[in-house]
């Protein structure tokens, strides 16, 4: 019995990738685009509504992606704006809604 | 421990080196330095020279503009065309009896996905990459059916034992054009995983670099380099033990 050393496995690796490459290439049917024209047909007639799912998901991920960067923005600017001015903000917005004018008057 | 940490470097060494590996190519360290640069996102000219054609053939662009526009009759000229270039990749890909009927979906997947073919690389290679991850699938499917996968037989064991005792290389060529070869490979290829046997096949059995079987399977370049690194150890693993188990039997 030979032994399966590192020399030995070499060779049977490259007998295998020769025998890959050298595989028959099964002869192709007549039909074989008849058959594929009639689904691409089947596929071209529900072609304008793939279209609108297509141009749907860019919109989609677009918006995601403004979205997002927006949402850092918004983060950013939370954590890195001074206390004094947030309480200010604050003490400004609180002002605004205690002199709201009632509708009843 | 340096026993080991020699077979660490040994390893290292065919990761970076793993493309050469099979194909018996010979490179010096400029590959080695040259596929590091790919890694790190750094472009470099391409070995293999369909895809350096990156722009489409005016015959191709002006059939995907005619189809664009509706004419989908002028899609069975683009099938007539590149039909020779998918069989060949399926063939090598997917059982026989099934090749024709993969060829079909590529072609009816490669129309569904038109609208996102930008045109930065040519129809063929963007046509072959629909071919690799259409027969990727098929393997994924069958995998989940878990059908049982073939054994090997004594016609098989006498064959690996020829071929380690073959010494000219017309005896080699013989060997190697017989129903056992191709029938040992397809033993071997049927114990990887669906995602090891896609990039085996890519990298060691068609000679594909690593960057160009990540551009044809859409994976990162790090995954296949570590998946073609693996899959060529358990293929090894899997002859060896084979081997061992043959031996034991017959003592």
């Amino acid at each position: 019995m030979t032994q399966l050393n590192d020399q030995n496995l070499k060779k049977v690796e490259r007998a295998l990738t020769e025998a890959h490459r050298l595989r028959q290439e099964p002869s192709l049917g007549a039909d074989l685009t008849l058959r594929v024209m009639r689904d691409v047909r089947r596929e071209a007639s529900g072609h304008g509504q793939s279209m609108i799912t297509l141009g749907l998901d860019l919109f989609v991920w677009r918006t995601a992606a403004v979205a997002a960067v927006l949402a850092l923005v918004f983060t950013g600017s939370v954590l890195f704006y001074p206390d004094q001015e947030a309480v200010e903000l604050t003490a400004l917005l609180s002002n605004e809604l205690d002199v709201v004018v009632p509708l009843s008057e | 421990m340096n026993g080991k940490v020699d077979r660490q470097l040994v390893d290292l060494v065919n990761l970076l080196t793993l493309d050469t590996a099979w194909c018996g190519v010979v490179m010096g360290d400029g590959w080695v330095m040259a596929n590091t640069l790919g890694v790190l996102g750094i472009q470099l000219p391409m070995t293999d020279e369909s895809l350096t054609v990156l722009k489409s053939e005016p015959e191709d662009r002006d059939l995907l503009r005619r189809i664009r526009r509706g004419e989908i009759d002028r899609y069975a000229d683009l099938i007539s065309r590149y039909q020779r270039h998918v069989i060949r990749i399926v063939s090598r890909r997917v059982p026989a009896d099934r090749a024709e009927e993969i060829t079909h979906d590529v072609f009816v997947r490669a129309y569904v996905g038109l609208a996102k073919f930008s045109g930065s690389v040519s129809f063929e290679h963007w046509l072959a990459g629909i071919a690799v991850r259409t027969c990727y699938d098929f393997w994924r499917e069958r995998k989940r059916e878990e059908l049982p996968v073939s054994a090997l037989t004594n016609e098989h064991h006498q064959w690996i034992e020829q071929m380690l005792a073959t010494q000219s290389e017309n005896q080699f060529y013989n060997l190697v054009r017989r129903r056992e070869a191709t029938e040992v490979l397809e033993w071997a290829l049927g114990q990887l995983s669906p995602e090891n046997r896609a990039v085996l096949t890519l990298v060691h059995l068609d000679g594909h670099s690593v960057r160009e079987a990540a551009q044809l399977l859409g994976w990162s370049v790090v995954n296949v380099k570590v998946r073609a690194h693996r899959a060529r150890q358990m293929l090894r693993t899997l002859l060896l033990e084979r081997k061992r188990q043959e031996d034991d039997t017959t003592q």
